[in-house]
């Protein structure tokens, strides 16, 4: 799955943190635990050094019971053998809190009079428990918080660090190269989205100068082609005027004819395909669709003679468009004389003008085209036919030109293209 | 009929040139500005056929050229410069028709032909041939001074078939000719047939002679024999 740059940073800073808290909680927590336990244990070193200081000078073996009997908290026993200090961890039962508490208890040697006992005092470290704990959670408040607010200020520091850089990324995503508009990148003072920035603006700047260059070298190539054209056409023209021309060489002359017919077509389609992709804006004005098909519908119906094809029109609105008169007839011309072109004999096709769009239905052969490659430039699916693969791409850029939608379908047996205006 | 060719690209104004010559028409030539400009200060044309691009200028000047010096030749523009603002500026500095290359030398006749009429119009605009006479204005054809039913396309056809008399016409050019705009997108040159069948059926049968003559293979004929 992919994620957000942004997002992965702060996951994994997230995650950091996380385990941090975790690890410091309880360490925290034992740290603390220890530095209490040695404080108290101080404490009862220190208070023994103190009896042993100032109680020491008078204090005799009869004062051991009286000691004994008004101290709570220290005892003075008789001896248990022990050389040096000793400090451990015992509890107690409580009685008011019906529980057991925890203590820390020093057993230390002493001598009064000459004689060994053993000084027992215990320290209670219910009070300091308490405080571990409400230190701890005040700790983790402070972890919790601290956490939150660097992340939320990475997040949004970040968002504002990488804002050129997703600003960039949508102008690439929104810049054609037919189309006459370079992006215009955000300045930025950091060095690595100013880089990227240079870099897609020269990328741009050449691809775009060479696909001029393209667009421009097929016109103009289309140009030149007009004036040798001109002359095959005007030479052969005037060949067909010799007399007594055989029956082979008037099948030859035929079919130079056609072909340099063919190489016309094919060279005024070019320039019209390139016309469209150079022209920035087209003229417009209201065009009447069915008015045309109407007033052409002679001529067409003369060119699917022919193949003696039915035209049935369809037409269940009046269908008004804002277009370029030109472009438009070209769409309309292209679609129908496809419909007769790769028709078959005794055909029909079927012109419907319904809900803001118009439709051309031919019988033909028997499979759907492939509909992927069918607006491709010479992207012709019958080879044999006599199309020469610019009519459907020219038909595909006028729809471009005017966010208009063409569809094919194969359905009832029936080549359909439809244009939603 | 004397005309001016004003073309750089010599190919081209020689077939033009040898194309009407057997229609009557005399050709003189011009491959640049200058040598346009001081043939036409000279003489009077009927017609002048002007290419765009000139080695040493504009077509565009010669229109303006002519115009300043009231000249009222007609004039047909022939240019493989095609696009609608070239064409309305051309019509706009007085050209009277415009026709793209590259074009069949049997279009460029007749329009030239149309033309001429159409300047030398003096209330009516007809075309005769022998026993047939076209109403050019009224749309309409007489046999023998009896009229015709017939349509505007075969008038059309007729008048293309009259102005290229004994020539032979390639189905391409009477397509295209036909067709006008729709010319550039036909594979098909076979409606052509029905028409000529049409307008020969009802010539004769109005009495007419059988001018048109099928060229095997490659298209018709108006022969006058």
């Amino acid at each position: 799955m992919n994620k957000k740059l942004l997002n992965k940073t702060t996951r994994s800073f997230l995650i950091l943190a996380v385990i941090i808290l975790l690890v410091s909680a309880p360490v925290f927590y034992m740290v603390s635990h220890f530095l209490y336990i040695y404080e108290a244990d101080e404490v009862l070193v220190f208070h023994k050094e103190a009896f042993l200081k100032e109680s020491k000078k008078n204090f005799t073996e009869a004062d051991i019971a009286t000691w004994n009997q008004y101290n709570r908290n220290v005892d003075i026993v008789a001896d248990k053998g022990m050389t040096k200090d000793s400090i451990f961890s015992s509890e107690y039962y409580d009685s008011t809190s019906n529980e057991n508490e925890p203590l820390r208890v020093l057993w230390s040697p002493i001598e009064i009079n000459g004689k060994k006992y053993t000084y027992i005092e215990q320290s209670n470290l219910v009070i300091m428990e308490g405080m571990v704990v409400s230190i701890a959670v005040f700790f983790l408040l402070v972890i919790a918080v601290l956490m939150i607010g660097i992340i939320w200020l990475s997040k949004r520091s970040a968002e504002k660090l990488w804002a050129p850089f997703y600003d960039t990324l949508g102008q690439i995503r929104n810049f054609e190269i037919d189309k006459n508009r370079q992006p215009q990148f955000i300045p930025t003072n950091i060095v690595e989205f100013e880089t990227l920035n240079k870099s897609i603006g020269r990328l741009i700047e050449k691809n775009t100068a060479i696909y001029q260059n393209q667009r421009e070298f097929i016109e103009n190539a289309a140009h030149e082609l007009q004036t040798p054209l001109a002359l095959f056409q005007n030479k052969i023209d005037s060949l067909i005027q010799f007399p007594d021309i055989s029956e082979e060489q008037s099948r030859l002359l035929d079919s130079l004819n056609n072909d340099v017919s063919r190489l016309n077509r094919l060279n005024k389609n070019l320039l019209m395909l390139s016309k469209i992709e150079n022209t920035n804006t087209f003229e417009k004005q209201p065009i009447v669709i069915n008015d045309y098909i109407k007033k052409n519908l002679n001529f067409f119906a003369e060119q699917a003679k022919s193949k003696s094809l039915t035209i049935i029109t369809e037409f269940t609105e009046n269908l008004e468009i804002e277009a370029n008169p030109g472009l438009a007839e070209v769409l309309i011309n292209n679609l129908f004389l496809n419909a007769i072109r790769h028709n078959e004999e005794n055909g029909k096709i079927v012109i419907a003008i319904a809900n803001n769009a118009i439709t051309f239905a031919n019988s033909g052969s028997e499979n759907a085209l492939v509909s992927e490659k069918l607006f491709n430039r010479f992207a012709k699916l019958n080879p044999s036919g006599k199309g020469n693969g610019l009519g459907l791409a020219i038909v595909k850029k006028i729809t471009e030109l005017n966010h208009w939608e063409i569809n094919y379908a194969y359905e009832n047996d029936l080549h359909t293209f439809s244009v939603k205006f | 009929m004397k005309i001016l060719i004003i073309e750089d690209e010599p190919e081209i104004a020689r077939s033009i040139k040898d194309y009407f010559k057997p229609n009557g028409v005399h050709c003189e030539t011009a491959s640049n500005y200058k040598e346009a400009v001081s043939k036409i200060g000279m003489y009077d044309y009927d017609c002048i056929l002007l290419d765009l691009m000139l080695p040493d200028g504009d077509g565009f000047d010669i229109l303006k050229a002519l115009k300043a010096a009231n000249k009222t030749e007609g004039v047909i523009i022939i240019s493989a410069r095609e696009n609608l603002e070239t064409r309305i500026e051309g019509f706009n500095l007085g050209a009277d028709d415009y026709l793209t290359k590259p074009f069949h030398l049997s279009e460029l006749l007749v329009r030239m032909q149309a033309l001429i009429r159409r300047k030398n119009f003096k209330g009516s605009n007809t075309v005769t041939f022998n026993e047939i006479t076209i109403d050019v204005f009224s749309k309409s054809v007489t046999v023998n001074g009896i009229k015709l039913d017939i349509t505007k396309k075969e008038i059309d056809l007729l008048l293309f078939l009259i102005g290229n008399d004994n020539k032979v016409l390639s189905k391409a050019a009477i397509a295209e000719h036909l067709s006008g705009d729709m010319a550039d997108m036909l594979d098909n040159h076979d409606f052509v047939y029905a028409h000529i069948k049409n307008l020969k059926k009802k010539l004769t049968k109005a009495g007419s002679e059988d001018y048109i003559q099928t060229v095997y293979g490659l298209g018709y004929k108006w022969q006058n024999e």
